[in-house]
Formats: C-alpha cells, sequence, structure tokens
C-alpha cells in the first residue's frame, strides 16, 4: 500500500512538472513568434533596418496596440474594423484599439506600463495616465525627431504652445489633441432664475459682483442656496503643482518669485466675501462636504455656478440642462500647463514600431475620414450625415467615444444644431490665449516627496472649508499658514524656486 | 411556535415569557437594522427619478416607478453578457476550487504522507508574503497568457492558502485516523478511502469552503479590472465597479476634462434609481443562494461520526 502511494505522489509530480514546462515552452514560443512577425529583435536595430525595408514595400503590415480612454462601446470590434480597412493601403499597418473605461484607466496602465506589457499608443494626460511623470520616468518615446520626420501632419495643425507646453526637459512626449488650448474661467448663471426675479447679470465679472443678485435671490427664493456648491475661485495665480494651490507665482510676475499665495491680501479677500457669503446663506450649510454630482443642474434649484468654458460652451450647457444657461468670464483665456496637456496620445519607449505609430498618429490630425470614424463610428451606422460637414448621432447605436482624447478635433463633423463657425472660434479662442508664467516648467519632485505628501494631506483638510467660505479667513489663515509650515512649507518653496531659476536660466 | 401545550407542565429549558419577548425583540431589531439598508435600497430602485431628485433618498417615495428595470433590461444586453460570466466564473471556479483545495488539504491531513511538511509551508508561505500585484500581472498577463480570456477570472483565485489550512484542519479534527484504518484493513486505496469514506461525512467543511468560494467569485471585480478588456468578459461587480468609479471619476475631474464633454458623459450613465436596480439584480441570486448553504454550517458544527 505503501508503494502505491509513492506511485500516485510520483505520478502527480511528473503530471505537474510537465504541464510547467510545457506552459513555459509554449509561452516562449508565442512570444517569439510575435517578436519575429513584427520587426527584429530589438527596438535600436528596428529603428535603424526599418527605413530601407519601407521603400521595398513588401514588409508584414505591423498591428498596433493602442490604449485610450473611455467607455469601451458596444460596436467597438466594427469600427475598428472599419479603422483598419482604411489605414492598411495608407501605412501599412492595423490597430487594435483597447478602450478603458475612465475610473480604470489610470490605474491600469500603472499596471500594464509597469509590468512592461507590450503596447505601442497610449492616451496620457495631466489628469489621468500622468503624461509628466511617466515621461520623466522614460515610460514614453522621445518623439522629437520622429515627429520632424512623419509628423508634419501635427505640427501644422496645432497651435504651436500646444507642442512648447507639453515639453518635458526640453522634448515631447506626446501629442496633444487639436481642441481648446487655454483655460477660462467663467460664473454660469440658470436664466430661468435670473428671468424670472429681473436680476441683470451683465456686470458680473468677479465674486464680489455677485452681491446684489445673491441678496435679492435669497428674499425672492428663500427655500434655494444661490451658489449650489464651493464655485471654483480664480486668483491670479499660476501654481508649479496643481495639487497645491497655495505655492505659487502672481501672474503678471518679472521675478518668477514664489509665494504662499493663501497668504496674500488677493486670496484674503476672496475669502472673506466667500465667508460672508456662506455666512448669509448663500449656500447650502452643509457646502464644505457636499459632493456635486450635477443634481442642481438637472433640478434647476440654482443661481449661479462655475465652470471653465471653450467656445459655444453655453449652447451645451443648456441643452444639457433644458433651459437657457449663461455665463459670464471671470477672466482672459490663458494656457496652463495642464490645460495644455488635457489630452495627448504617447508612444510606448519600448514599442516595436514607433515610426508606424507616429505614422498613425499623424493620419489623426490629417485624414478627416480617418478621425470622424473613431470619433462618431461608421457613417449611417452610427451617425447619420446632415450636411457637408455636419451630422447628427443616432441614439442607442451602439458606438460613442471621447473626441476631446485624440487627434485633430477641428476636422471632426459639427452637430447640426452647431453654430458653424464653431471650429473658427475654437482657432481664435487658441490664438487669443495668453501663456501663463510658468508654462513649459515642470517640478522634479524626487528631493520633496514627503513634504509634498504632507502638505497634500493639509491641503485636503483645509481647503474646502476654507473656500467654500464655512471657516472665518481672518482667524484660520495664520493657524493654517503655521501648519503648512510646520509640514515643510519653506523647504518645498526653496527647492521649487531654485528650480524655477534654474528652468528660467535655460531659456 | 413555542407554545403548542398551555395546560402542560412548563419545559424547563424555557425562557419566562418576559425576557423571552425581549430577547426576542433584540435579535429582531438586529435584524432588522442588517436588512434594512438593502430593502431601502430596493425602494429607491422603484423610485420615480425626479422625485428622488427633489424630494432625496424617501422610504416611501412620491411616486413609484418601475422605468429603472426597463431601462436596464432595454440598454442591457451588456449587464445580461455580465449575467452569464459571473454565472459561469462562479460555477466552475467554486468547482475548481472545491477540487483543488480538497486534494491539496486532505494529503496535508495525511500523518503519513511524506512531503507534508513541505507543502504545508509552501502554501503558508504564500499567506506571508505575497508576489505583489506587479508581479501577479506579468505572470498571468504575459507568462500564461490569460488576458481576456475567461479563465484569468477563474485560475487566479482557486488556490487560497487560507481555505487551504481551514480544511486541513478540519480533516484532521473531524476525520479520525480510525476510519482511514479501517478502510485500509478492507484494502481501500487512498484515492478510495478518500471518496467513499472521508467525503461523505466531510460535507459541512467542503461546503463552508464552497461558499467562501462562492461568495469570493461572485463578488471578484478586481481581476476583471487587470486583466479584462473587452466587454464580452466583464462580469457582473465589475461591471458595477466600473460604473461606479466613472462616475467618481467624472465628478471629481469635470473641472479638469474638457467641460461639454463630461457632462456629456455624465449625462450618459445610468441615473440613480437605475444604479440601485443593478445593485438589486446584483445582489438577488446571491441572497437565494445562501439559504442552500446555511444549513451546512448548522449542521458543521453539530455533526460527529464516532465516538471515541
Amino acid at each position: 500500500m505503501f508503494n502505491k502511494n509513492k506511485k500516485w505522489v510520483g505520478l502527480i509530480a511528473f503530471v505537474l512538472v510537465v504541464s510547467v514546462v510545457m506552459a513555459g515552452c509554449s509561452g516562449g514560443n508565442k512570444e517569439n513568434k510575435s517578436s519575429n512577425g513584427g520587426a527584429s529583435q530589438t527596438p535600436a536595430d528596428s529603428i535603424e533596418s526599418k527605413q530601407p525595408e519601407s521603400e521595398g514595400k513588401k514588409e508584414e503590415p505591423v498591428k498596433l496596440i493602442w490604449y485610450t480612454i473611455g467607455t469601451p462601446p458596444t460596436d467597438l470590434a466594427k469600427v475598428n474594423d472599419e479603422i483598419n480597412k482604411h489605414i492598411l493601403p495608407k501605412i501599412n499597418a492595423t490597430v487594435e484599439m483597447k478602450l478603458l473605461d475612465w475610473g480604470e484607466y489610470d490605474q491600469k496602465m500603472k499596471i500594464i506600463i509597469g509590468s512592461g506589457e507590450a503596447y505601442d499608443i497610449a492616451f496620457t494626460s495631466s489628469w489621468a495616465n500622468d503624461y509628466f511623470g511617466n515621461s520623466k520616468k522614460g515610460a514614453f518615446y522621445e518623439l522629437d525627431s520622429l515627429i520632424e520626420q512623419y509628423g508634419q501632419g501635427v505640427k501644422s495643425a496645432l497651435n504651436p504652445a500646444f507642442l512648447e507646453g507639453t515639453k518635458v526637459n526640453g522634448h515631447n512626449y506626446g501629442l496633444p489633441t487639436n481642441k481648446e488650448l487655454p483655460q477660462q474661467r467663467v460664473f454660469r448663471f440658470n436664466m430661468e432664475m435670473v428671468d424670472k426675479h429681473g436680476l441683470d447679470i451683465a456686470n458680473v465679472k468677479t465674486i464680489d459682483d455677485l452681491e446684489p443678485l445673491l441678496k435679492a435671490f435669497k428674499e425672492k427664493e428663500p427655500g434655494i442656496a444661490a451658489i449650489p456648491g464651493t464655485p471654483m475661485e480664480f486668483l491670479p495665480f499660476d501654481y508649479p503643482i496643481t495639487d497645491l494651490p497655495f505655492i505659487g507665482v502672481a501672474m503678471d510676475t518679472q521675478d518668477y518669485k514664489l509665494i504662499n499665495t493663501w497668504d496674500t491680501p488677493e486670496t484674503m479677500k476672496y475669502l472673506k466675501t466667500m465667508h460672508k457669503y456662506y455666512e448669509a446663506g448663500y449656500l447650502p450649510m452643509d457646502v464644505a462636504t457636499l459632493k456635486d454630482a450635477g443634481d442642481y443642474f438637472k433640478t434647476g434649484k440654482w443661481l449661479t455656478d462655475t465652470a471653465d468654458t471653450q467656445p459655444y460652451a453655453d449652447n451645451l450647457w443648456s441643452g444639457d440642462a433644458g433651459y437657457k444657461v449663461v455665463s459670464m468670464p471671470m477672466h482672459d483665456p490663458i494656457a496652463f500647463n495642464w490645460s495644455v496637456a488635457g489630452a495627448l496620445q504617447a508612444i510606448n519607449a519600448k514599442s516595436k514600431h514607433p515610426e508606424k505609430a507616429m505614422e498613425f498618429l499623424n493620419l489623426l490630425y490629417t485624414d478627416a475620414e480617418l478621425i470622424n470614424l473613431v470619433d462618431f463610428g461608421i457613417e449611417n451606422v452610427h451617425y447619420k450625415k446632415t450636411g457637408d460637414n455636419t451630422k447628427d448621432a443616432i441614439p442607442d447605436s451602439g458606438y460613442g467615444f471621447p473626441a476631446f482624447s485624440v487627434g485633430n478635433l477641428m476636422l471632426t463633423y459639427l452637430n447640426t444644431a452647431d453654430p458653424a463657425d464653431k471650429w473658427d472660434q475654437f482657432k481664435k479662442f487658441n490664438d487669443s490665449s495668453k501663456n501663463s508664467p510658468l508654462l513649459g516648467f515642470q517640478v522634479d519632485t524626487t528631493n520633496i516627496t514627503t513634504e509634498l505628501a504632507n502638505l497634500k494631506n493639509t491641503k485636503e483638510a483645509t481647503y474646502k472649508s476654507l473656500f467654500s467660505g464655512t471657516l472665518d479667513p481672518e482667524t484660520n489663515i495664520p493657524k493654517i499658514t503655521q501648519k503648512l509650515k510646520d509640514n515643510g512649507l519653506d523647504k518645498v518653496m526653496a527647492e521649487l524656486q531654485k528650480q524655477i531659476d534654474e528652468w528660467r536660466a535655460k531659456q | 411556535m413555542d407554545s403548542p401545550s398551555k395546560g402542560k407542565l412548563r419545559d424547563i429549558h424555557r425562557l419566562p415569557a418576559a425576557w423571552n419577548g425581549l430577547l426576542h425583540l433584540i435579535a429582531g431589531g438586529f435584524a432588522f437594522v442588517c436588512v434594512f439598508p438593502f430593502v431601502f435600497v430596493v425602494i429607491l430602485s422603484f423610485t420615480e427619478e425626479n422625485s428622488l431628485l427633489v424630494n432625496g433618498y424617501r422610504i416611501f417615495p412620491e411616486e413609484w416607478s418601475l422605468f429603472a428595470y426597463s431601462y436596464i433590461f432595454r440598454t442591457g444586453d451588456q449587464l445580461l453578457k455580465s449575467y452569464g460570466v459571473t454565472v459561469f466564473v462562479t460555477i466552475v471556479g467554486t468547482a475548481l476550487t472545491v477540487l483543488l483545495t480538497t486534494l491539496y488539504a486532505y494529503s496535508l491531513s495525511r500523518k503519513n504522507f511524506k512531503f507534508r511538511g513541505f507543502f504545508a509551508f509552501f502554501a503558508f508561505f504564500t499567506m506571508l508574503f505575497g508576489g505583489g500585484l506587479v508581479p501577479s500581472y506579468i505572470v498571468v498577463a504575459q507568462l500564461l497568457e490569460l488576458k481576456d480570456t475567461v479563465w484569468a477570472l477563474i485560475l487566479p483565485m482557486t488556490m487560497s492558502a487560507f481555505n487551504i489550512l481551514v480544511l486541513r484542519t478540519f480533516f484532521l479534527t473531524m476525520i479520525p485516523d480510525a476510519i482511514i484504518e479501517s478502510g485500509k484493513i478492507d484494502g481501500a486505496s487512498e484515492f478510495r478511502a478518500l471518496l467513499s469514506l472521508v467525503l461523505p461525512i466531510s460535507l459541512p467543511g467542503i461546503a463552508t469552503i464552497a461558499l467562501f468560494s462562492t461568495l469570493a467569485y461572485w463578488n471578484d471585480w478586481f481581476n476583471a479590472l487587470l486583466y479584462i478588456d473587452s466587454n464580452k468578459l466583464v462580469p457582473l461587480q465589475a461591471l458595477m465597479m466600473r460604473l461606479y468609479n466613472t462616475m467618481q471619476f467624472l465628478i471629481q475631474n469635470s473641472t479638469l476634462l474638457n467641460s461639454g464633454q463630461s457632462r456629456e458623459l455624465i449625462r450618459s450613465l445610468p441615473q440613480e434609481t437605475a444604479r440601485m436596480a443593478m445593485v438589486v439584480l446584483a445582489t438577488g441570486p446571491i441572497v437565494f443562494a445562501y439559504p442552500f448553504f446555511q444549513r451546512y454550517f448548522v449542521q458543521g458544527l453539530t455533526i460527529g461520526s464516532i465516538k471515541e
């Protein structure tokens, strides 16, 4: 019986070993195949050997793997096939689109990049799949020479500030979408309420201008909070780290000296106004802990809030709300680092076919048929054309794609309801933008990571209650300033100042 | 239930009526507190969307509506697909887990198994030191090439050191050596002993493992997050996590995203009531499956086969 036992053990062990070995082998084989199928062994080799080959025109079509953001639509495979039919004759390559949902994108790309998984193109930005961080880490391909060689279409389509503002250590690692370039913050008004109570919004430019309106509104609609959530402030500063909106330089700075912007007269004035409004009951009592899900937008129980605009945004908002929404700008359009890096496509540093990827991306900026296919799907299946340059989406047709995430928005069809000069207005808007003082500057955080984390915690703990007006700034600002100092504010500012000075010296 | 016999002598095990009532009340109250949130979600899922927005959450809504469910089933071939994936993964996964865990744990429980110590350590070690996210991703996605296959949802969760240790302890304490020995005397092989003697009286232990793994498979969304890109294979919970994460994401980043776009995206997400309905649909089956397993839990506490 003991012998029998031993036999079983031996047999199982043998089966296990064999299966492990087989799995290993088959995995290895496939990997070899895929790497031989496309190009040669190392990326460096492939770049050198590629060019002469492409003249021969007989190479195997390359398959590019493209990760991009957005809820994966039902008909993705169908549209992907159409895209491949369209681009195969042009650049002898196909793409495999992999859309990852909004909430997952950042996390998944971290793992994909961290594990060294093979992909060619990926969406990146200042708010998901961190463009600046990944570029510095060397996760993305340095595009300078590729843009020169294969990306002339990109260059001619983009406002130069796009490529200038997304440089990391002097090089480009991603291609920004051609869309609105600057940021412009606005007060939005619920016109139903404005008209109903005969309010005058024509002269509103700052938060202080709101006071008479809020007062009148409070008297007439006591049950509704005029400002339904914490408004986004606009203070005349530029911040090297967007997450820490208290280390900044003045917008009109000459000497680029960093200051604690929460400890300035401008901020104090703003916060005092907010506090006054809060005390007067113009905001909900629990505004500091409120999460804005946009519900008030649906119910119409609000008077004013804030947003970032783009040309004809009022039309979008009105259409969405179901009533008229009108906005008043707080300032002129300004191009910030993060607004410039709102949406980019980057090439994997380890991609085996960086030139093909670049050729494909270039098509997205120059080939109207392709970009419309990517953004809206197949004609008469997912949308209907209503004019030369206009279309209407077919509802529930099974395809949706975030158009702002890729390529040249200016080549896409307009909705029938859009004004015909929409893209011209976008160009004008972009041309009118001024550069923020720190445009093009990127922070190197290696020496100050702990301090940054501590400061960020302090910010999380205080920001909302301060800027919603819940706290009295006069008594709290000194306390918070002290807390920031305790958490290393001075060290961070000194380090950032050094980096900014070095950056300016190089320019 | 408690008193078919008013006239008879009082059972000495019975509590005085007042105490009995009080304890029932406490237990009932606790049960209610546990069940209420779910009942509330069910109510919300039947609320009319607009009255929800205007009035907030209410136990007795102003207006009832089936809209949320019709919305889900209208746009919901994704939901049905996900249901299918979840059911498949749960059934196959549980079967595999039970099979592998039983075999492994039984071997570890046999005292005459030579490599017992090694294999026990082998399993236990993974409880102390995990490889971490990226290495396990590399193994599953690149080494085994399971990415975007249904096996990526099943295999990573089949062997859990915790389950093995639980079941081994069960075998060690509940199955006396005498039973196996008696089988051996009658000429049974190890497999025969396991199949004919040990398994029939181990049902409670195995059912416990089965319940653990059923719940784990049913609730798993993380493996899908990591390994599944295509819509065909997204399980139910992952679908919900996607919706939830996406919503959170859009709300948090609505100012950073191109404002017109993010509004459009928020609009395309299911509404509050529809989300509640999804919760109901996703929890429903497992709520109904639970009582069937629960029987074994009770048995597991009381079973015995041999008196020594």
